[in-house]
């Protein structure tokens, strides 16, 4: 591949991630400039290393691409947009979301048992913020409907996927899975 | 941003000063003497903070922390039963659970402290949002003004004199008719249209109970214009509704 054709290909990347609300996949970039994966990724590349220095970078966040905003450059963003950000999670609620995140799928009553205190309050806010979604129910007594994370989840935190998360130390040193079982099912219940 | 979130609630005792969560998990790890912890005491003066500064989600937690302690209490100061003849080994399997369980609860409160500096960096990112972002269904409302309306409705209710005895209003009857009506006014309605000049109290509730339930099933959008302004409410048309409630 030329270095010509990665410049080709590099601005049209550039346009999509421009027009884009929301993350853009490598295969979705791939049959929009009509070039194969790995042009599209030497684009990308070629991209990122052009916007060192700038004022918006190059973001991999849930499973795609997207144009951001430097975190140097928050305040006049943020005085521009006039929004006061939205408001941090509590953390209660940022516990919560820890354990479905790392137990996904995962129903009420697990959860509970775990922090032992009732969560239907904070599991209702998180389902709210789009944070956590019902993915199923459990085939169990009574049907307990099971938890998993979305989208808006890694785009939250800034995650390319679950893997992303950061290490959960295994309680009495044993290793753990940091992509948790049961993650196909969550999302292949999303398609 | 971060100031939008009220002071924690601290608790002052002989034996503890601290944030109430703490004292939870200190309680729960056994290292507070419960019969000694005057929760009466902490309770009410968490109560005379709410009353000069309400924030709803502030205080659910701690209730849920507050409810979660004096459950602890009341256990401690029951008598206990004498232990379930039970092979030894099974106890100490139960022992063992325990101990995992919170072995495990103590990892993921690990964790969330590192989503917290995830989440405090992203706070500083910005991207296009997605193309249909989701509309607010509150636009300028604060649960206050909300609150405060519902109280003027409410005293406009005390003015009245006898009250009717109640007909069996329900908050799926005042539900149907707040969307009846929303739907005859496509331009929206004031919220003091909600609630006719006769409603008694036990109606203004249930209606404002319907209200809220409809806020949650995003039926209705709530908007006030100005701080002080009135606030009016719309139905949301059905094509408002996004079929999946997650973009991707």
């Amino acid at each position: 591949m030329s270095d010509l054709r990665i410049r080709e290909v590099a601005n049209a990347v550039e346009c999509i991630l421009l027009v884009s609300g929301e993350p853009v996949g490598l295969d979705q970039l791939a049959d929009a400039v009509q070039a194969p994966a790995e042009v599209v990724a030497a684009a990308v590349a070629l991209l990122r290393q052009e916007y060192a220095g700038r004022g918006l970078e190059v973001q991999e966040v849930a499973g795609g691409y997207q144009l951001g905003t430097r975190p140097a450059y928050a305040d006049a963003v943020r005085r521009y947009l006039g929004a006061a950000g939205r408001e941090p999670l509590s953390r209660a609620a940022l516990e919560t979301l820890a354990i479905v995140a790392y137990r996904q799928p995962i129903t009420r009553p697990e959860i509970e048992a775990l922090r032992g205190v009732r969560s239907e309050h904070i599991l209702e806010r998180l389902e709210e913020r789009r944070l956590i979604k019902a993915v199923g129910r459990k085939p169990t007594v009574g049907r307990p409907v099971l938890y998993g994370t979305t989208e808006a989840f890694l785009r939250y935190f800034g995650l390319r996927d679950l893997s992303d998360l950061p290490p959960l130390e295994a309680p009495g040193g044993s290793p753990s899975a940091t992509a948790p079982a049961g993650t196909e099912e969550a999302e292949s219940q999303e398609r | 941003m971060t100031d939008t979130r009220p002071e924690p609630f601290i608790v002052r005792t002989a034996t503890f000063e601290g944030p109430l969560d703490q004292l939870l998990r200190l309680a729960q790890d056994g290292q507070v003497d419960l019969e000694a912890l005057p929760l009466a005491d902490i309770t009410a003066e968490y109560l005379a903070r709410t009353r000069q500064d309400l924030d709803p989600d502030d205080v659910t937690e701690n209730i849920w922390l507050l409810a979660a302690l004096i459950e602890l209490k009341a256990r401690a100061l029951l008598p206990q039963p004498p232990p379930p003849e039970e092979p030894a080994e099974e106890a100490g399997q139960l022992e063992e659970l325990l101990e995992e369980r919170l072995a495990a609860y103590r990892a993921f409160r690990d964790v969330a402290t590192a989503l917290r500096a995830l989440e405090a960096y992203q706070q500083l990112v910005f991207r296009r949002p997605p193309e249909q972002p989701d509309e607010p269904l509150l636009s300028g409302v604060a649960l206050t003004d909300l609150w405060r309306a519902f109280q003027e409705v409410l005293e406009r209710g005390k003015e009245r004199g006898a009250e009717i005895p109640a007909e069996g209003i329900t908050v799926a009857e005042r539900m149907a008719a707040i969307l009846a009506l929303l739907a005859a006014h496509p331009e929206g309605v004031p919220f003091d249209a909600l609630f006719p000049r006769e409603a008694t109290r036990l109606e203004i509730v249930v209606t404002f109970l319907a209200l809220l339930e409809l806020i949650r099933l995003l039926r209705v959008r709530v908007v006030q214009e100005a701080r002080f302004a009135p606030i009016r409410i719309y139905a949301r048309t059905p094509q408002e509704d996004r079929p999946g409630a997650e973009a991707g």
